[in-house]
């Protein structure tokens, strides 16, 4: 485990009994992060602020009901905002950014470094039991998750019905699921 | 090949993304009561969330911050200053459209005469304010200190946003160097910092503000590289 997922929780149960310094220091290290997740699912910078607000409003609030045992720091945050954000790119028409060239940028992420926010031998399993789907399959789950791609969406992006992406959906997760229990 | 069941391919689905709005607001109200489908969630977010190590971080603007702490932090001591400040923009918004173009005078006391309203509803306790104001239209900013609670607010009421910039606040005084920055601030924003008695207030209470348009981030210089769009100084508002 590295050393930034003990901090972020302490600083969570710090949080959790109404320490302002420990929010911002929280905010601080987690921000970038969970707001790249938002802008990359909602494709807008405006609209990533807003659930990024309200997100990290909602961190203050119950930052008292995180648990260490059942959840990593930034698996409860992302959740947190990724569910805000999915919540609102399905419930509006995305629009284009103003700025495409930033959000292209954001998705040719591949050779990113990491950067410790995780458990470094999770984020290694993932990949690998990732790299284990079918190549199609991989890019259809990463897309879904990390670009907000509904099933519809993606059904035009590989020309197939929605019957199928959920068909491929379903068994990709299944595959995953049992790789990561291996 | 291992198959999901029913509650672990709607957790899974859920996690991932892939569920219309209304699918996705049944599972999040399920959520609360059904407990093998609550478990169900949390440890899909935990198979999942890695795949958020590979995107790459984008700091937001610094502005954020400050709307996240009003609406927290801040919300304990100033929850009905809120609501005020939110009656207050009504009235400002009123008195703009009947003041569009008059002189600067004029929009100064129509800052002047919002915050008296404003701040007769407020505990007692002498204020101070500052009308930052351009030569037209309505009074952008207001700089106010609560010597009661040894608060120095700053609020944007009337400023335009514009787009990729952000206003920032300075601090000028004679014994200072240079300007010095008071922070960021946004449409609708309220900055609220501590001004416990002594050198550092007294400074405060003399000295002049000034707002500039900077890049997104605030000044990258530490000095105002904009233009300065609102000067003004402090005066007492009430007896």
């Amino acid at each position: 485990m590295p050393p930034a997922t003990d901090k972020y929780a302490e600083l969570l149960a710090a949080v959790a009994k109404g320490q302002e310094s420990a929010f911002a220091e929280l905010y601080q290290a987690t921000s970038p992060k969970l707001f790249a997740v938002a802008v990359r699912i909602l494709k807008s910078r405006e609209v990533a602020e807003e659930v990024l607000q309200e997100a990290y409003v909602k961190v203050w609030e119950k930052a008292g009901d995180f648990n260490p045992a059942i959840a990593a720091p930034m698996t409860w945050m992302s959740a947190i905002v990724r569910n805000r954000a999915l919540d609102e790119v399905r419930r509006r028409v995305p629009k284009a950014s103003a700025d495409e060239s930033e959000l292209d940028n954001l998705e040719s992420d591949d050779e990113h470094p990491l950067v410790g926010l995780e458990r470094q031998e999770d984020v290694a399993r993932l990949m690998r039991c990732l790299e284990g789907l079918e190549p199609e399959k991989r890019q259809i789950v990463r897309l879904a998750y990390l670009d907000g791609m509904s099933r519809e969406a993606l059904a035009k992006r590989f020309d197939r019905p929605e019957g199928t992406i959920k068909t491929w959906l379903h068994r990709s997760l299944a595959q995953l699921k049992g790789c990561l229990e291996q | 090949m291992t198959e999901l069941d029913d509650i672990d391919g709607l957790a899974a689905e859920y996690v991932l993304g892939t569920l219309d709005a209304a699918e996705r607001r049944t599972v999040a109200e399920r959520r609360a009561s059904d407990k093998a489908l609550e478990g169900a969630i949390v440890a899909w977010e935990r198979r999942l969330a890695p795949m958020i190590e590979n995107v790459r971080p984008m700091t937001p603007p610094p502005a954020l911050y400050n709307k996240i702490r009003a609406e927290i932090g801040l919300a304990q001591h100033i929850v009905s200053l809120k609501a005020r400040e939110r009656a207050l923009e009504r009235r400002a918004a009123r008195w703009r459209n009947a003041f569009v173009g008059v002189s600067a005078v004029a929009a100064a006391l129509v800052g002047v005469l919002g915050y008296r309203d404003y701040q007769a509803e407020m505990n007692p306790g002498t204020k101070y304010v500052a009308v930052l104001t351009a030569s037209k239209d309505m009074p952008p900013f207001l700089l106010m200190v609560d010597m009661k609670t040894s608060n120095c607010i700053i609020t944007a009421v009337g400023a335009a946003p514009v787009a990729n910039k952000i206003y920032e606040v300075w601090m000028l005084h004679d014994s200072l160097a240079k300007p010095k920055s008071m922070g960021v601030i946004g449409e609708g924003e309220m900055n609220v910092m501590p001004v416990e008695p002594g050198p550092d207030r007294d400074m405060l209470m003399n000295a002049s503000f000034a707002v500039s348009l900077e890049p997104m981030g605030g000044s990258p210089t530490g000095l105002p590289t904009g233009p300065v769009m609102y000067t003004g100084r402090l005066v007492k508002a009430t007896p």
